[in-house]
């Protein structure tokens, strides 16, 4: 604590309250700051969604970082619990919430007894509880772990996991914004983006908008990994070419190979070749290149790796953490990972190209959540992308083999 | 079936989990977590006692329970190795050193040494992936493993 | 259109739909069939199978017609290729894993499975991989087979169990791809409900063990008829083959069971075919048990014969010991046609009053609205008084979850007794046993205190029936301010004139400014309503007409239609003991084990010079009966019963019976008796109780329909209410109160029923102080002493019941516990101690 206030921690808070609570969420919009988590929703809009006149609220951080390549929020929760803390307060008084909960996946047990630390700091200097600073705003905010499941990240399923439930995603609408945490208005942020917000308060909106593109404002924390010579969390101003990223920032390629692909924003966003390297690191033109920025965990893999079992990793991923609630991904999560694997062992037949195609259509869009649609992306890119290398696999096959 | 009942401290502990939430079934995934730390495994009587305090089912317990990867049925080992197997560590070689682990400890992947001090799971990214390859050992994580890295580490554990 | 409703397109084709409705309703509407397999109307919306996807003009992507609201000028198609091809593709993914066991599967023929993927699938499948195996026939509980290779995971039957039962006893175990359904610790799953999730589950994964590989559905006949076991009348559906019961499911029927029926009415049909049914007329030697060996009618006389045989003889005794030494007790589970043609059988035939069908006090009609039992839905408050559906009325125990998990409706009991729906109360008053009396007078006072009407000023009583000041002025207050309310009482288990109590008590609340009060009569008996309204009585007549109302019965019945009160059932055992009572005909009854009154009843049956059993199955009547009349029962009946909230409905019989029906007999008897009335089916019967008796005017084969209607009320009667001694027992012992278990071991449900495992020992429920008291521990042996009976029972120690009383559920017919009660039915006053 001593550390951080001396850093100019929790400085906001008097700025705040100074404000009306719907200024907060102006400023927020003003700012451009999009959620951080993976599906990059404008967070000032969401938080201006909260059904009008229905108490009491809840603020659920979404700290269950499971998204394979991304160890950003690992990296905030370690080191830098009180800002999390000092976003969370900001955001409840935006919202006028009372109760947060910062929901940890179970693996960061031992994050959570650092954030419980921290979380009494707070309370000793007045930063939570009740009647803060002399606002007269309250707020409690308590640590919740998860038990081991991808699909807590996906925000109803993590509403579930919260309730005591098992983590399935729920219907929506009725939206967390309306009914979310036992059915009352919700919001649910990502850790990385509420620890964003402090900034914004501090040096206004304005600030926060000078950096980045015109639809990507602000700065990323890109969790760089794979086969790169310095992997970490980068803060990079949002609209950094990929290039700079991996070969300035992270060092290039480990052992001097060459780059092969790279996934832009974990593994649930479609991979892209080598040759769009040059692609700036911002929401809309990774869109533009027909994937998605997604958490920021930037997965760089070089010439050495097999694209064809990279991919089967990838959808042994999805298989184990489908939540088995409706069938197309129940089913076609292990079909997928079934056909794969059988390419792999040299016993696949051509025509299996075409038809991991097919089911991955049958797949998209049609599904309870989006995890299918992660589950396709990998399918789907690795084969635009890198068809010969799957061709490969049925050269030496005889017609007809299973 | 005989009971399973919860210690002084226990009891005290989960009071002040309950004291968290407005609403009792929320402290399922604490409890369950509560007794996986504290039995390494998690007995039906013991979701029967969790029902008892939540005011639910016990076939709900075991529902929520089984769900979840970190809560076990059988008895896991004093330490419990999670290595991650997910892309960035696939991609950093962590196949080889996941079988030279299982080697060493002379055990299959999933299974418990017959001393129950070490049990070796697959795990999917545990957002670490900066450091891959890397496993997480009970609430440490361990990240740039090598060989004797791993060798350290373990020797390490008593 | 009005602002409650939504028009939508629909391939085409225009519906107005109310608001909230899915999509896939409001399709059903327009004849456009979206398939599903997760979707039940009375469950709610999963959105777990995607069977129904379809494509929305201006939505991106498509969406599930179950889990959508209809919106305005929504456009929705469900034949383009897209969806098509999405339809194909869903179905190749459930099949993906699913066996190929059609050919040996219970399901095949009735199956939505094959129906899609005949309608909407494609011809093969590119699956090659072998499929997962999983378990296969197993055990979910003794009545339920599991195929966990054949479950689609659609999550319906945990839904079920979720939002319908609410105990939450089937779940989804596992994740993902090992998601399966299961139960805690494997324990069986075997809830009074969990039956209907065989009629829910659409593939054969959960099946009915008891019908496992009997008959191909489209073998079986059905017939539309009703459950026999309870007041509930549910809609079900018997499935017969070559004239054997196969399987009952359930028929769903919004005004009644709402889709759903217990596992009694499901697996508790086995005695239809019991090797003790009564197939043929016979006469016992000198009332002994045995057929004798020179009957007055011989094995293959005709029916017309037998029934001459028995109106002759019962028509010498009134001649010569007059018209009081005969006498009728019906049956609460007899047709209404049976119980009519009886009553005028003995009334117009034998110019007897000496009519009654039960050992408590009722009399028919309400002073309130007579409520369906829908209306607890939409009630307010619903006030249960001396009542406990779960075990005596299991859909209402499912009704009133629903009505008060839906926030709508508020729960409060008064009983003596806690029962399970006590979870759902919002208060429940207990009152100690015995003291029902004082409980609802106190009530009644209380509220007419608040309306300003004359009522008692002095002490109430409460002490002495155990009720706190606090909690009775809360109930009252819960009452008067309820707006709606819908008071369920159960008037078997009120003693004395407890009863008249009730509807003196209705009538107050009725009275209370702007209040909507209805009353449902809960005596857990198929047609104890019908039975009372068909004047089953002594001293009404059908319609609710009092004796004392001579000349509406001159009218209606006649000149020499008897109008002096009769006796009661248990008055008519008392004077079958004097040996003034000197003929007797039984329908369908066993006042031996049923009535009170111990040995005496039996004592008092052989001194009779005539007793003739009209039943279904031996029992220990019939072991005394003189002539023996086989009776139908249900499987093969026709006719109406009409339900606890007064719903007239018909039953139409399943299997053939070799002999004639009951309503053929008794009006052959009427026939020998000089009535000229022929009735060439049940319904001519039924015609003419819509012609004759008051409320059932508008019943008709048209009305009733399949479905059932409501008949109109019948007022009650005004009767005084009279002091009621609060009676003392000899020191230390206790009230006794006799209590429903759903499933008791008796000749319905016998040893060889597909529910044994539901069976209980004998147990008595006593409180902890008098336990103390009498040094006795949970799970002692005790001996229950009363009248000339002793009876052994597990001691279980608890707050079932305040002090002062036991609670003795009533588990089996060879128990014997009505034999602790005084015959002149009760208060019965039991000695416990430890054996």
């Amino acid at each position: 604590m001593k550390v951080y206030e001396e850093q100019g921690g929790y400085q906001s808070l008097k700025k705040a309250f100074a404000r009306k609570p719907e200024e907060i969420i102006e400023m927020v919009k003003a700012s451009g700051l999009r959620g951080r988590g993976g599906a990059g929703f404008p967070t000032g809009l969401k938080w201006s969604f909260l059904a009008k006149d229905v108490f009491p609220r809840y603020l659920c951080c979404n700290a269950d970082e499971s998204e394979p390549g991304t160890c950003k929020d690992r990296e905030l929760l370690l080191k830098n619990p009180h800002m999390l803390i000092e976003g969370m307060i900001l955001c409840s008084y935006a919202c006028r919430i009372e109760t947060g909960y910062i929901y940890m996946r179970g693996e960061f047990h031992d994050l959570s007894f650092i954030m419980d630390k921290a979380i009494e700091e707070a309370h000793a200097k007045g930063y939570l509880g009740k009647n803060i600073m002399g606002s007269g705003f309250n707020l409690e905010i308590y640590t919740h772990l998860g038990a081991g499941a991808y699909i807590c990240g996906e925000e109803s399923a993590l509403l579930n996991s919260l309730e005591g439930g098992r983590g399935e995603p729920r219907m929506k609408p009725p939206f967390p914004a309306v009914e979310g945490l036992y059915a009352k208005p919700t919001v649910i942020n990502n850790v990385e983006t509420l620890c964003v917000v402090p900034y914004i308060v501090n040096e206004g909106a304005e600030k926060y908008a000078s950096f980045g593109t015109e639809k990507s404002k602000g700065t990323k924390l890109v969790s760089v990994s794979g086969h790169v010579k310095r992997p970490g969390n980068y803060e990079v101003v949002l609209g950094t070419s990929t290039r700079e990223i991996i070969y300035n920032l992270a060092g290039g390629i480990r052992d001097d190979n060459e780059l092969k692909a790279f996934i832009p924003g974990g593994s649930s966003v479609p991979m892209l070749p080598a040759s769009s390297v040059d692609v700036a690191y911002d929401y809309e033109s990774l869109a533009a290149a027909g994937t998605m920025l997604g958490s920021g965990a930037l997965i760089v893999i070089d010439n050495k790796a097999n694209i064809v079992e990279t991919t089967l990793r990838l959808i042994s991923f999805y298989m184990h953490e489908s939540c088995g609630k409706c069938t197309p991904c129940r089913e076609g999560t292990r079909w997928l990972h079934q056909i794969v694997q059988r390419i792999l062992q040299n016993k696949g037949q051509l025509e299996y190209i075409s038809r991991l195609e097919d089911i991955c259509d049958n797949m998209s869009f049609k599904t309870f959540c989006p995890l299918a649609d992660a589950c396709v992306s990998p399918v789907v890119s690795s084969i635009k992308h890198f068809r010969s290398e799957y061709e490969e696999y049925f050269k030496n096959a005889p017609v007809g083999s299973v | 079936m005989a009971g399973f009942t919860f210690s002084e401290k226990q009891e005290e502990e989960i009071a002040g989990i309950l004291a968290k939430y407005p609403f009792k079934k929320s402290a399922m995934l604490p409890l369950l977590t509560l007794v996986q730390r504290a039995e390494r495994v998690v007995s039906p009587e013991a979701m029967v006692a969790i029902s008892q305090k939540l005011d639910c089912s016990p076939a709900y317990v075991q529902s929520v329970m089984s769900f979840y990867t970190m809560y076990h049925t059988e008895k896991v080992g004093k330490y419990m190795i999670l290595f991650c197997i997910n892309i960035s560590c696939q991609l950093n070689g962590c196949d080889k050193l996941l079988e030279y682990t299982a080697k060493k400890l002379n055990i299959k992947v999933g299974g418990t040494t017959a001393d129950e001090k070490f049990t070796l799971h697959r795990e999917e990214c545990l957002a670490d992936c900066a450091n891959a390859p890397m496993m997480r050992i009970n609430d440490t994580y361990y990240g740039n493993l090598t060989e004797q890295r791993i060798d350290q580490i373990l020797g390490s554990l008593d | 259109m009005s602002d409650n409703e939504v028009t939508l397109t629909i391939d085409g084709k225009s519906v107005t739909v109310p608001k909230g409705t899915k999509v896939v309703d409001a399709a059903k509407q327009v004849d456009v069939d979206i398939p599903v397999f997760c979707y039940h109307e009375k469950i709610g919306p999963l959105g777990c199978c995607r069977m129904c996807l379809v494509e929305v003009e201006k939505m991106p992507k498509l969406m599930t017609a179950c889990t959508m609201d209809v919106m305005p000028d929504m456009v929705v198609k469900t034949t383009t290729e897209k969806v098509e091809k999405a339809q194909k593709g869903v179905l190749e993914f459930t099949l993906l894993n699913h066996p190929l066991d059609c050919p040996v599967c219970d399901k095949g023929g009735e199956c939505p499975l094959q129906d899609n993927t005949f309608k909407y699938g494609a011809p093969e499948t590119r699956m090659e991989f072998h499929r997962h195996n999983n378990a296969k026939a197993t055990p979910l509980s003794p009545v339920i087979t599991i195929d966990r290779e054949r479950c689609i995971a659609c999550q319906r039957c945990t839904a079920y169990s979720e939002r319908i039962e609410q105990g939450r006893g089937l779940v989804m175990l596992n994740r993902g791809f090992y998601n399966e359904v299961g139960t805690f610790n494997n324990e069986p799953y075997d809830t009074r409900f969990s039956g209907n999730v065989v009629d829910i589950c659409p593939v054969g994964a959960l099946t009915n063990t008891d019908f496992r590989f009997k008959a191909r559905t489209w073998d079986l006949t059905n017939a539309q008829t009703l459950c026999a076991h309870c007041g509930c009348n549910c809609n079900i559906t018997m499935g017969t083959r070559l004239n054997e019961l196969l399987r009952v499911e359930a028929r769903p029927n919004d005004a009644v069971d709402d889709g759903w029926i217990c596992d009694k009415g499901r697996w508790g049909h086995h005695f239809v075919h019991s090797k003790n049914k009564i197939l043929v007329a016979r006469e016992n030697s000198k009332g002994g048990g045995k057929p004798t060996s020179f009957p007055t009618f011989p094995h293959d006389c005709t029916i017309q014969e037998v029934t001459a045989k028995v109106v002759e003889a019962f028509k010498k005794i009134a001649e010569e010991h007059g018209p009081e030494s005969v006498g009728f007790i019906g049956s609460p589970y007899g047709t209404n046609e049976e119980n009519y043609l009886y009553q005028k059988l003995f009334r117009q035939g034998l110019g007897s009053n000496n009519i009654d069908h039960k050992p408590y006090r009722d009399t028919p009609g309400l002073p309130v609205d007579h409520y369906g039992v829908e209306q607890i839905e939409t009630a307010n408050v619903v006030l249960l008084i001396a009542s406990d559906p779960t075990e005596e009325l299991p859909i209402l125990d499912l009704r009133i979850k629903k009505a008060v998990t839906s926030g709508r409706t508020r729960l409060v009991s008064l009983n003596d007794q806690k029962i399970m729906l006590d979870k759902y109360s919002a208060r429940s008053v207990r009152y100690k046993v015995g003291f029902e009396a004082l409980a609802i007078s106190a009530l009644a006072n209380g509220l007419a205190r608040e309306l300003g009407e004359p009522a008692p000023t002095q002490d109430d009583g409460l002490d002495r029936a155990g009720i706190s000041a606090e909690d009775m002025k809360a109930l009252v207050e819960t009452v008067r301010s309820s707006m709606k309310i819908c008071v369920v009482y159960n008037p078997s288990a009120l003693s004395g004139d407890a009863v008249l109590r009730v509807k003196r008590l209705l009538k107050l609340i009725a009275k209370v400014p702007t209040m909507e009060c209805g009353a449902i009569p809960a005596a857990p008996m198929t047609n104890a309503v019908g039975a009372m309204d068909m004047g089953l009585l002594p001293d009404f007549y059908p319609g609710g007409v009092s004796v004392a109302n001579h000349e509406e019965i001159k009218n209606q019945w006649g000149e020499n239609a008897p109008t002096a009160k009769g006796f009661s059932a248990l008055e008519m055992i008392a004077r079958a003991e004097a040996g003034e009572l000197k003929a007797l005909l039984i329908h369908r009854s066993n006042p031996v084990v049923d009535f009170p009154g111990g040995t005496r009843v039996a004592s008092a049956l052989r001194k009779l010079d005539l007793l003739v059993v009209h039943d279904m199955l031996e029992t220990e009547t019939t072991e005394l009966a003189h002539l023996i009349l086989p009776s139908n029962g249900p499987g093969y009946d026709e006719g109406t019963t009409t339900n606890i909230g007064g719903r007239v409905q018909a039953r139409k019989k399943a299997l053939e019976a070799a002999h004639a029906p009951d309503w053929k007999i008794i009006s052959l008897m009427l026939n020998a008796m000089g009535d000229e009335t022929t009735y060439g089916k049940a319904l001519d019967v039924t015609e003419e109780i819509a012609r004759k008796v008051p409320g059932y005017q508008g019943i008709s084969r048209r009305t009733v329909g399949k479905t059932g209607c409501n008949r109109e009320a019948i007022a009650s009667a005004d009767e005084p209410v009279t002091d009621q001694p609060a009676g003392t027992g000899k020191n230390g012992s206790l009230r006794l109160r006799v209590s429903t278990f759903l499933f008791s071991h008796d000749k319905i449900l016998d040893a060889s029923s597909k529910l044994a495992h539901h069976f209980l020992p004998f147990t008595a429920h006593l409180n902890e102080e008098d336990a103390k008291r009498l040094a006795i521990q949970d799970g002692d042996t005790v001996l229950l002493s009363a009248e000339d009976a002793m009876l052994e029972a597990i001691a279980s120690v608890g707050s079932r019941c305040q002090a002062g009383g036991v609670v003795v559920p009533r588990v089996s017919d060879w128990q014997g516990v009505n034999r602790l009660i005084g015959a002149d039915g009760g208060p019965a006053w039991v000695e416990v101690k430890k054996v």
